[in-house]
């Protein structure tokens, strides 16, 4: 097993901040870190299943939530994840007050603006990581 | 076509399968008749997900063999309408999928092939929100406390629950919301689920629900009814409920069944005037 930092976005699906967070994780896997960096599917996690428990039990994990359920940085945890940052899109939302970000299916460019934002967070986090 | 219907996506993240079966979901509920069940928080969140489950024909949408969507259903005991298997309908078509991440050419013609499968399907009924030509003018009564301006209607024809939730009165039907005191409380709200049109909703049933940042709220209605319409803008913009939640922020209009009834068990402005005043004062510590 490599020692990728997992990268975990909530499931994302049904509100735009969770959508948010499932960018920014994309982002960061695909574009800005894939040699240090690799994603985990949540709604697999859930169901308990052990091959996918053994990829993240033990190993260093950045979740990303949409809303304050933590539905990711929750279930990492419970599954043996070293949890190394919690990050919450709000966070970087309350920087944006007034924008319109999008809808639950498509984001607008502001919200494009917020997930690079997010992302690049992320990446910074596992570039300083030895 | 597929309208009207829960959707229930595996959304898997780490492989293509899995974020086709994701854009497809959302795809199919930019109709906005469409619900869209959230695969991981549906483990949590039983009461919201299972309503929408049992009042809507359920599609299932598995990107890979694993078929995480289908186990969650058949854990929750729903009936699935319908089923897809986003790997096996790749197959069928000789659509080969890339192994990374992103919706690429091949994955974009499978997504148009399955939606149009989709689109093809006998069409279903569906309820429809239609807003009343009923006439609501408030005329406010206000308190202040520190930054923090309560405003709460004074009309006669206004009542209160002791949850924060107002019933505006015309004829057979009210229309509700909550007060200045819920969206204070709240702060910046993200989230509006509304209720069903043409639910049969009990006084002090639940009738939707808020969220922000802070904390999730219960709508709970002062008046038994049928839910006749729904604030649909709130939608999309619940933040409404902050701007104004007793016009522009209103939730619902319900046809009322026994509202003699109802009313021994509601407030009126002078009352809840008080009582707002001693929960303000009161969350001050």
């Amino acid at each position: 097993m490599d020692k990728k930092v997992k990268v975990v976005p909530c499931s994302g699906i049904g509100k735009v901040f969770g959508l948010m967070a499932r960018e920014a994780a994309l982002e960061t896997v695909i574009e800005l870190c894939p040699e240090k960096s690799e994603t985990v599917c949540l709604a697999y996690l859930v169901t308990g299943d052990k091959e996918v428990k053994e990829q993240i039990e033990g190993f260093n994990c950045i979740t990303v939530d949409g809303c304050p359920k933590m539905c990711a940085a929750k279930n990492v945890s419970i599954a043996g994840g070293i949890v190394i940052e919690e990050i919450k899109v709000l966070d970087t939302v309350k920087e944006h007050k007034g924008k319109k970000f999008g809808s639950p299916t498509q984001l607008d460019a502001d919200g494009e603006v917020v997930v690079n934002e997010i992302a690049a967070k992320i990446a910074k986090i596992i570039n300083e990581k030895k | 076509m597929v309208e009207n219907y829960a959707i229930l996506p595996c959304n898997g993240l780490d492989k293509c399968a899995g974020v086709i079966s994701g854009e497809i979901a959302k795809k199919l509920c930019e109709n906005e008749k469409n619900e869209i069940i959230c695969p991981v928080f549906y483990r949590v969140a039983d009461a919201k997900y299972n309503k929408i489950a049992g009042e809507h024909p359920l599609l299932v949408i598995d990107g890979c063999p694993t078929r995480c969507a289908s186990k969650l259903a058949a854990e929750k005991n729903l009936k699935i309408s319908q089923r897809i298997l986003i790997t096996e309908e790749a197959k069928y078509h000789h659509i080969e999928l890339n192994s990374g991440l992103r919706i690429l050419e091949n994955e974009k013609s499978l997504i148009e092939i399955i939606l149009n499968g989709l689109n093809k399907a006998e069409a279903k009924p569906t309820k429809v929100s239609k807003e009343t030509k009923a006439s609501y003018n408030f005329d406010y009564e206000t308190f202040q406390n520190g930054k923090f301006i309560f405003r709460v209607p004074k009309n006669s024809e206004v009542y209160y629950n002791e949850n924060d939730c107002w019933a505006y009165v015309v004829g057979n039907l009210a229309r509700i919301g909550v007060t200045d005191f819920v969206q204070q409380n709240l702060s910046d709200i993200l989230y509006f689920t509304p209720p069903e049109i043409g639910a049969e909703i009990d006084q002090f049933g639940e009738v939707g629900d808020i969220e922000s940042s802070k904390a999730l709220v219960e709508l709970i209605s002062p008046v038994s009814g049928k839910v006749v319409s729904i604030n649909e803008s709130l939608v999309h913009q619940p933040e409404m409920i902050n701007e104004n939640p007793y016009e522009l922020g209103w939730v619902a209009e319900i046809e009322l069944t026994d509202f003699e009834s109802d009313k021994e068990l509601l407030i009126g402005f002078d009352k809840y005037f008080e009582l707002l005043k001693k929960k303000v004062e009161g969350s001050n510590g």
